[in-house]
């Protein structure tokens, strides 16, 4: 289990922003055509792109390569079950899925065998939204993508670890051989930038 | 953007990841459902979980992954869980509606209870708590972390003051006395782990009755 350091440069996030940029439109029409038509084909297509992401997520947080896998399959299944749910203008592909492996995950964690609902993070569907919600939702991927970009490489890497693993600040701290303490400002400074740099684009786009 | 008050950032990122446990992602989402700004802070954080996602270097998977996953939705039929039905308190946030309850149990003067039948995590679980006005909760300790969210009402620590939609986070060195501030009780969901402990003659008193 490794992440490369240098994974987390600012040069790789640019370059990652231009195939993000046209794959987001691409994704969104295949869970549209999956939403309205069934499409299997769409489906294999998504399933190609996201499985093996969800699946190198769940390793790096701990996850064997099988139980990635498990949990890769049983997303998907839930992006079939749910594409009528989904809405281009409030979340991205990447982002929806993000979302739906999120409140999956959470279901992992518990520790119950009781059949109960996890709080669950509702992108879109039958979420009660202002219009002004609406509105200022439409470009949060790009906005997003934006403000990413103006961190520092090392507040990029401890986020992106941090969403990644189970127990993030220890192990964060043993990943990078850094003390808890510092992992935890670095992870609280790097969420209060990325706010501020949010915060502001919004005002600026009113 | 006050930093009392409000989960930390890091709390509200495992939430947003998935990683917190789940009681304390029940009153997470409770207080989220009050306060609209953080809301969008979070659905923000989904976008951000999104382009992390886009970002991971694929791992490829088994030969017979794809047509496992095209066999199963052939044969797939939906969901087979039923959303749970609604409890009985109307005036919860919607996060709250479709959590059984335990019924009320009195523990002290002015002081009721009732668990709340969330996912719980080891000792950690989720209960309502409410408090009539100018009461105080015995002075406690915590065992672990306690994550309180205010509903109605309002109370006070020593030093801080706890509206509706408010969130305080404590931990095994506060030493907690809330009061309720408000003309009406107080009503609160909190993730508790561990037991309390109860300190002063008042605790003492009331330690073998009470099991929080």
């Amino acid at each position: 289990m490794h992440v490369e350091a240098s994974s987390f440069a600012p040069t790789e996030l640019r370059a990652g922003r231009m195939s993000a940029t046209e794959d987001a439109h691409v994704h969104d029409r295949l869970i549209e055509a999956v939403a309205l038509s069934r499409d299997r084909e769409a489906f294999a297509a998504l399933f190609e792109h996201f499985a093996p992401r969800l699946k190198a997520w769940l390793m790096k947080s701990g996850a064997s390569a099988s139980a990635a896998e498990d949990f890769a399959q049983d997303a998907m299944l839930t992006v079939w079950r749910k594409a009528d749910l989904f809405d281009a203008r409030k979340a991205r592909a990447a982002t929806w899925i993000f979302t739906i492996a999120r409140n999956r995950r959470l279901d992992m964690l518990r520790r119950d065998a009781r059949a109960l609902p996890t709080p669950e993070i509702h992108l879109a569907g039958d979420d009660v939204s202002r219009p002004d919600d609406i509105l200022m939702q439409s470009d949060d991927s790009q906005r997003v993508r934006e403000a990413l970009g103006r961190l520092k490489p090392d507040q990029i890497e401890v986020l992106r670890l941090a969403f990644f693993m189970d127990n993030p600040h220890s192990e964060i701290a043993r990943r990078l051989d850094l003390p808890l303490g510092t992992v935890k400002s670095r992870i609280r400074n790097a969420m209060r930038k990325l706010r501020a740099i949010l915060e502001s684009s919004e005002e600026a786009s009113r | 953007m006050t930093p009392a008050r409000n989960p930390s950032e890091d709390r509200l990122l495992a939430y947003a990841a998935g990683t917190l446990s789940p009681p304390e992602a029940v009153v997470v989402a409770a207080h989220l459902a009050l306060r609209p700004a953080n809301q969008a802070w979070v659905k923000q954080l989904q976008a951000v979980g999104g382009e992390f996602l886009e970002m991971t270097p694929p791992s490829p998977l088994s030969d017979e992954a794809l047509p496992r996953a095209m066999a199963r939705i052939e044969t797939d039929a939906g969901e087979a869980r039923p959303s749970a039905p609604l409890n009985d308190m109307a005036e919860l946030p919607a996060p709250l509606r479709r959590y059984a309850l335990g019924p009320w149990r009195w523990i002290g003067p002015g002081i009721r209870v009732r668990d709340v039948h969330a996912p719980r995590d080891g000792d950690c679980r989720v209960i309502l708590l409410r408090i009539d006005p100018g009461r105080e909760t015995p002075r406690h300790t915590h065992g672990g972390v306690e994550l309180t969210c205010v509903l109605s009402g309002a109370y006070a620590t020593e030093t801080e003051r706890f509206d509706r939609g408010d969130l305080e986070e404590a931990d095994g060195d506060v030493l907690h006395q809330p009061r309720v501030v408000s003309d009406e009780p107080c009503l609160c969901v909190v993730a508790l782990d561990g037991q309390i402990q109860l300190d002063g003659w008042l605790g003492r008193v009331m330690q073998p009755f009470v099991r929080l």
